[in-house]
Parts: structure tokens; C-alpha cells; sequence
């Protein structure tokens, strides 16, 4: 593995993890925009233009662009989160230059008016999809909740009245703003011939024009956050849907890999505390612990499903079970979650379509390179101590946000 | 690419798979046993009660603790040598794999076998394992797409294909501990079973410790399984959602037939990629959903096509229409650039399996399951290579579409036309 950076005098970056053993390459364009740099006018419009981004050039039609990916054999795709927008392209190592070309036209996307109605009917389709499947929305909801004013609490599909009163002309000003030369980075994985990468990228991206951007962090205090709860009623639904969040490491500080293993020992999807306690006994259908972490704050997410009136008891139990582990972790399940992780890492780091986007978001957030044995050492010297203090210090029991989703009625009892 | 694949067969009938990947420092293993979702109909025959999800229970109680460990210590046996594992049951098998770095190869070899032969089947664990599996089938009952692929299976398929796999909450209420152990007794057996190794790899050394490991493990034969009914043409599942589902599915050959290779790439113009005619037409065009496309799902004598779409309510009965008439548009318009692009897909995707040691294990087990052999990846290209629009079309000629099942879920029913043959 070799590493390589270099920056067009327009400021983009472009990096590349190289592996000489590597069958195919990985390349990604990753745009330093998402749900949190919107406002409510344009609520939705990172989402809807990461869509537009595929229907065309003024040279390219939205068809020339899927026929070309497939052409050249590319596994190809995009997403859009609160902080990142993100397009991608899986190819044998020969279409390389060929995957950049087209990738690298396709971010100065045309806009056209008659596009935008027909993919505002998929985007409003996509919005009905996932309000229809578990967990009903409560994810949304919550993080609305919990973040409050923050630009963190924004949701990145917008909502379906953001979706219809969203114009074009407000679309292509976003763009033009957050798509500013010095706004991306190209990021490069795999068998990447990275003298070629960069003669190519000169050649198609030089003329990019650069734009100042303003400041994207935003303090998050901890203080702000408060219990609530609210509920989100679907009759049908089998079973109950919880989600809980509350405050972590954010991911610029030394303790974003111990909560990450945190995370592991109490709520991984097998071999955790919760697992043990209520999935294997046939309590929950799910019961989940995961830290993300963002520029500038950091949130433990619980994630619960069961039975509709076992719900607030086992909430409850979670409580217990947080403070339990706060009270005291053992080396052996700090072990047994690390062995998980280390693997973890490893295993990824040997696809480049997995390392892509470790690279690259690292990249695009911090400004700096993190090679797998970098991350292999960090979560090594993590100690059991670590986990202990940051258990100490961020109260996953204190103040935090929950959004049930399912049969229970809003005036339930609340825990 | 130099290649360098190894199979070899143990006396009592346990097949052995291996590839060595020079690209990576891990290596993955997977364990198919020949007691998948459809060995339940012989339970069902054999108490004379409906058995549904009686191999997902096994599979869900053989992880429940195995040789000298109890349940949680074989997790973190598992856990603590980094392997990644997974337990699963498809309609042909009960299959249990684990990714790993090469050194711990040995010892999960030894856990496997103990979880293959030595399972605990804890009388303790059968009711929590059982309110694990109820609690994954009230789970799926939210999830609008996968119930209506269950309706579009059990509509479609003969029976037993045709249930669903992970089982009914009516029949695995009912189940018993003791049915748990029969059928472990009776359909864990190493006969045909499929032992697939890929990546950082000694091949001697592997064979030298599953003869240790299996090699004195007697197994005794099974009995046959027979098709049954298939369910209704067609069919509506009503929900309350915003969504209408729709899934479509028609008779292709199966995997080991020679003519699979036309019928998928068919299918690849009609529903693989983006620019598909599905979803040129239906997407692209016409902006009627968020996802459609069409796949390939084979067992070894029966294969089927399917072809799947959500969609308001008030735009289904359009997307469906324009579905049907792609799917009967297909036989004498493909293009060689259509061709082209499912060869360029299907090309990449072959080379990139070799970066996966989790994705090679699983395909040379599929491989072998169909065909009794495994293709080198230079033979699967050529394969491709010599696939032309003329050997497609020919294909579709002869084997004119005539009946399609067509599910749908959601509020109200679609009109499907009668003329659904072409």
C-alpha cells in the first residue's frame, strides 16, 4: 500500500491508496456538502441533486451516463448524509481513466428543468418507500429532536412539501457554491495508476473554479440535549421501533475509535451486552448500540424492536444495562469486541471499494491520511480504562432523545 | 490470471473446495449442508404437522453452545479468533461461514466441526432460540418488499420451494425440542456436504485437518424430496401502505442448464444496471419509482425469473403495464450494444469476486451445488465471449414467455391483463 496526495492549483485534492495486488479500482468524487449545509427553503436539495448529478451534462444525456458506467463494466453508485455527498465507480483497473471522465463531467451536471420534474416524482417515491418500512421515520424524527437548532437535526431526504415547493434555480445555486473545485476531493483506491490519475484530472477538472466556504462546525453542547420522547403511531406495524440517541465523542477527538469499541461491547449485533441480554433471550427482535460521529459532535445511537408492550420495560432494562457496563466493563468482553474490530478492519482493508470511503470521508472531514495499520495500532492501545472514563464522562443514560415507532399510542406511558 | 483451484472428495461423501487468492492476508470458509428450508415438508410428512421453519430453528439452536462450550463461550471463541461469522438457511441449505485472517483458520476449523457435530441442542436454549426465530417473523411482517416477495415465492414455486424459509409463526410455535433433534439427527449428515475455502490458504495442510476433523463421520441417506402445488397466477395481498408492491416471476432453466447463459443475460438487458430497460423505461422515463429491476434466482432442477417494483398506489397499474410490455417487448430487439454492456458488467463482477474471500467461498460452493464442478475463471469468460445476440435470441425464440405470476401488495388490487403470454 502506498499512499499519494497532491492538489490542483484549484485547490482540489486528490489522493489515492494504491495496492499493486488489487484486481480493480475504486474512484469517488466526495463532495464536502449534505443535509446539514441546508436550509428549510432547500431542505432535501443535497438528496435530490446527488439524483440530478445522473441525469446529464450539457453533453451527456442522463441515458449516455448509464450506458457508459455499464459499458465499462462499473459498479457504480452515490449517497447522500448529513455531511457528505458521495458518487463512486467500481472498475477493472484498464477503465480507469475512462470512469474519471465520466465521473468528472457528471459533477458539472446540466440541471435541466424537465429532468427536475421527472426525478422529483422518484425522489417523492423514495421519501413514501422509506416511510413506509421500519423505522417509520423515527430515525428522522429523533435526530430532529435530540439535535434540535443544530444544523445536525436536518433530514437528508427533506420532506415531501420541502420536495414539491423545492425550485431549480435554488438547486443550481447550491450547486454552484457547494461544488466548488476546493469543496471536493477525488479520492483514488485500489489498482490506481496515480501519475495517469493526476494528468487526467488536470486535463478534466483544472478548469474548476474554486469559492470560499464558510465555516461547517457548529457547536454542539451536550447541555442542550434533554430526555424527551415522542411517538409515532403505525397501527399495522407487528412490532415496536425505538430509537434513542444521545451524546458521544465527536470524530476530531482521541476518543472516536474507544467509543466505537464501546459501542461493540454493549450493543454490537451479536456477542454484546444487549445481544445477551435481549436478543438471545427472545426479548427483542433487535437491540442495537452504534457511535457516530460527525464534525462536530458525536451521538450514541440505541436502536430497539419488540413486542409493542414489552417496549418501555425493556427501554428501562437498557438503562440498567448502561449503567451496569458503567459500573464496571470486564478485560475479557473489551477483548472479545477489539478481536472483533481489528478483524473487522483487516478484512475491509483488503477491498478497494470498501477502503474508498474510509479514505476518502477521512479525507474530506480531517485533512489527513489514516492507512489500516494506523487504525489497527489506535484500537490497540485502546484500554479498558478508555472505555470506562468516556462512560464516565458522556452518561449514555443521562439526557438523551427516543422516538418509538409502531402500534403504541402517543399518550402511552412514557419511561 | 493464474488461478489455482483445488476440490477433493472424503469417503463419507464431503466435498472440498478451495482457492488460493495470492491478493489478500485473510481467508474464508463455509459449511453447506444439504438441510435446508425445504428438508421441513419431510418433517412435516414424517409428524404429520406443518413444519415451517423448523431448519431455521436448527440453524438458530446448533449456534446455542457445541462441544465443550456453551453459548456464549462459542461466540466468543468465534469473537476473540476474529472471525466474522454468519449462519444462514436458503431452500437447498443450512450454510455456516466465517472470514478471517489465515492463522485462525485452524482453530475455527475445530469450532465448526463442533458446531456441525457436536451441537449442544441445550433443552435450555430451545425456548429463547424459538422466541428468537417468532421474533425475526413479526420483523419481516413490517418490511412491505420482503413480504411481498414471500407472497410472489409461495404463488410461484411448487412446493416446499415455495415456503418461506425463515418459517411461519403458526408452525414454529408449535415446534418441539425433540423435532429440533431429529432433525439435526437426520438431515446434518456429511453426505454432499460442501466445504468452501478461499484466499490466504495451505491447501494440504486444510485437506489434512478436515479428514481429521470429518473424516470418521458416518452419515446415513435421506429421503427425496417431491414437488408439489404451485399457488395462484395471480395475486393481491392487501396493506395499508403508501407504496404498491409489485413482483412478477416466470419459469427460466435452471444453473447447470447450458441454455442458463442465454436466459440470464436476457434478463441482465431487461433488469441488470442502469441502463436496463426496466429501468430506462420505468425510472428514467417515466419517473414512477425508486427501485425496479429484474434478477435470476435458481435451485438445481427449477429456476425462476423475477422482476420486482414499488410505486404509489396511483401510479402502479402504469408500472406494471410498462413492465409487462418490456418483459414480452425483449425477444427479437436486443442490440449487440445491449449485449455488450451485460458482458462488460457480468466481466467486472467475475474479477472482482477474486478481492473477496467471503464472495469466492460462497460462489465456487454454488458453483459446485449446480454443476458438480467448479469453472475457472478464464472458462467463465469465455463463456461470455462467446455468448452472441443471435444464441439470446434463438434462445427466446424457442422458449416463448407464457404464463407470468404477478403478485401485488398494497391497497388496492391492479388489473393484470389475461393476455399475459405474448
Amino acid at each position: 500500500m502506498q499512499f499519494r496526495h497532491e492538489q490542483l492549483p484549484n485547490g482540489l485534492d486528490i489522493i489515492a491508496e494504491v495496492s499493486e495486488a488489487a484486481h480493480s479500482a475504486s474512484l469517488g468524487f466526495f463532495v464536502k456538502t449534505g443535509a446539514r449545509d441546508e436550509h428549510d427553503s432547500i431542505s432535501g436539495a443535497s438528496h435530490f441533486l446527488e439524483h440530478m448529478v445522473f441525469k446529464g451534462t450539457d453533453t451527456l444525456s442522463a441515458e449516455d451516463i448509464n450506458l457508459r458506467f455499464d459499458f465499462m463494466g462499473a459498479s457504480a453508485n452515490a449517497f447522500t448524509s448529513e455531511e457528505d455527498t458521495v458518487y463512486y465507480a467500481a472498475v477493472l483497473p484498464e477503465k480507469q481513466h475512462d470512469a474519471l471522465e465520466l465521473l468528472s463531467a457528471m459533477m458539472r451536471p446540466a440541471l435541466r428543468d424537465d429532468d427536475f420534474i421527472t426525478e422529483k416524482q422518484v425522489i417523492l417515491e423514495e421519501i413514501k418507500m422509506y416511510d413506509d418500512q421500519p423505522p417509520f421515520g423515527a430515525d428522522d424524527r429523533c435526530r430532529a429532536l435530540f439535535f434540535q437548532d443544530h444544523p445536525l437535526a436536518r433530514s437528508v431526504l427533506g420532506s415531501t412539501s420541502s420536495i414539491e415547493a423545492l425550485q431549480v434555480d435554488a438547486m443550481r445555486a447550491y450547486h454552484q457554491q457547494r461544488y466548488a473545485s476546493d469543496n471536493l476531493v477525488l479520492a483514488a483506491s485500489g489498482a490506481v495508476d496515480f501519475e495517469s490519475l493526476i494528468t487526467s484530472a488536470h486535463q478534466l477538472c483544472g478548469e474548476w473554479k474554486p469559492s470560499p466556504q464558510s465555516n461547517r462546525k457548529v457547536e454542539f453542547s451536550n447541555s442542550n440535549a434533554r430526555t424527551v420522547t415522542d411517538v409515532i403511531t403505525r397501527e399495522q406495524a407487528a412490532l415496536e421501533y425505538a430509537v434513542r440517541m444521545s451524546p458521544g465523542p465527536a470524530e476530531d477527538t482521541d476518543d472516536r475509535f474507544a467509543a466505537k469499541l464501546l459501542a461493540v461491547v454493549l450493543g454490537d449485533d451479536s456477542g454484546s451486552r444487549l445481544y445477551w441480554d435481549l436478543v438471545d433471550s427472545g426479548q427483542a427482535e433487535h437491540a442495537v448500540c452504534n457511535h457516530h460521529d460527525f464534525l462536530d459532535a458525536g451521538v450514541f445511537v440505541t436502536q430497539l424492536s419488540c413486542e409493542p408492550e414489552t417496549t418501555h420495560a425493556l427501554l428501562d432494562r437498557i438503562i440498567e444495562i448502561y449503567q451496569e457496563a458503567a459500573n464496571g466493563l470486564s478485560n475479557n468482553e473489551v477483548d472479545q469486541a477489539r478481536n472483533k474490530l481489528l478483524s473487522r478492519v483487516v478484512l475491509a482493508g483488503e477491498r478497494p471499494r470498501q477502503r474508498l470511503f474510509s479514505l476518502g470521508l477521512e479525507w474530506a472531514h480531517l485533512g489527513r491520511y489514516r492507512s489500516v495499520t494506523d487504525d489497527l495500532a489506535t484500537l490497540d492501545s485502546v484500554s479498558r480504562g478508555d472505555l470506562q472514563r468516556i462512560l464516565a464522562e458522556w452518561h449514555l443514560t443521562a439526557s438523551s432523545s427516543t422516538v418509538l415507532a409502531g402500534p403504541l399510542l402517543k399518550d402511552s406511558p412514557t419511561t | 490470471m493464474k488461478q489455482t483451484l483445488q476440490t477433493a472428495t472424503l469417503d463419507n461423501g464431503i466435498i472440498l473446495l478451495g482457492e488460493f487468492l495470492p491478493s489478500v492476508e485473510s481467508v474464508s470458509v463455509s459449511f453447506h449442508v444439504a438441510a435446508g428450508s425445504i428438508c421441513d415438508s419431510l418433517s412435516t410428512r414424517n409428524t404429520d404437522r406443518s413444519c415451517c421453519g423448523l431448519a431455521t430453528l436448527a440453524g438458530e439452536l446448533m449456534l446455542r453452545g457445541a462441544g465443550d462450550r456453551d453459548s456464549k463461550q462459542l461466540i466468543a471463541a468465534l469473537d476473540n479468533a476474529g472471525v466474522q461469522w454468519s449462519q444462514s438457511v436458503s431452500m437447498s441449505h443450512g450454510s455456516f461461514a466465517g472470514a478471517m485472517v489465515s492463522r485462525q483458520l485452524p482453530d475455527s476449523l475445530k469450532i465448526y466441526a463442533d458446531i456441525l457435530r457436536r451441537p449442544l441442542l441445550d433443552q435450555h436454549q430451545f425456548d429463547p432460540a424459538r422466541q428468537v426465530v417468532l421474533q425475526n417473523l413479526a420483523g419481516t411482517e413490517d418490511d412491505p418488499t420482503h413480504r411481498t416477495m414471500l407472497a410472489l415465492r409461495k404463488a410461484h414455486y411448487p412446493s416446499p420451494w415455495g415456503l418461506p424459509s425463515e418459517g411461519t409463526s403458526a408452525d414454529v410455535t408449535n415446534l418441539s425440542h425433540s423435532d429440533v433433534k431429529n432433525f439435526v439427527d437426520t438431515f446434518i449428515q456429511p453426505q454432499d456436504m460442501i466445504v468452501s475455502v478461499a484466499g490466504r490458504l495451505d491447501w494440504p495442510e486444510f485437506m489434512q485437518q478436515i479428514e481429521t476433523l470429518f473424516g470418521d463421520w458416518q452419515g446415513r441417506p435421506t429421503e427425496a424430496i417431491s414437488a408439489g402445488e404451485r399457488g395462484k397466477k395471480i395475486c393481491h395481498v392487501p396493506y395499508d401502505s403508501q407504496q404498491t408492491h409489485i413482483a412478477l416471476a416466470w419459469d427460466v432453466p435452471p444453473y447447470r442448464d447450458p441454455d442458463s447463459l442465454q436466459a440470464t443475460a436476457a434478463l441482465a438487458v431487461l433488469g441488470g444496471g442502469s441502463s436496463s430497460r426496466l429501468f430506462t423505461e420505468v425510472r428514467e422515463k417515466r419517473g414512477l419509482c425508486y427501485s425496479v429491476s429484474a434478477g435470476y434466482q435458481t435451485q438445481r432442477d427449477l429456476a425462476v425469473a423475477m422482476a420486482y417494483s414499488g410505486t404509489t398506489a396511483d401510479r402502479a397499474q402504469e408500472t406494471l403495464d410498462v413492465m409487462l410490455h418490456e418483459i414480452k417487448a425483449l425477444p427479437g430487439t436486443i442490440t449487440d450494444d445491449e449485449l455488450d454492456r451485460v458482458k462488460a458488467r457480468a466481466k467486472s463482477g467475475l474479477v472482482m469476486q477474486q478481492e473477496s474471500t467471503a464472495a469466492r467461498a460462497g460462489a465456487m460452493a454454488r458453483q459446485w451445488f449446480h454443476l458438480g464442478r467448479i469453472r475457472t475463471l478464464a472458462e467463465d469468460l469465455e463463456r461470455l465471449d462467446n455468448l452472441t445476440v443471435e444464441s439470446i435470441e434463438n434462445w427466446l425464440a424457442k422458449n416463448p414467455l407464457t404464463e407470468i405470476t404477478t403478485v401485488s401488495l398494497g391497497r388496492d388490487p391492479l388489473e393484470v391483463p389475461d393476455a399475459v403470454s405474448p
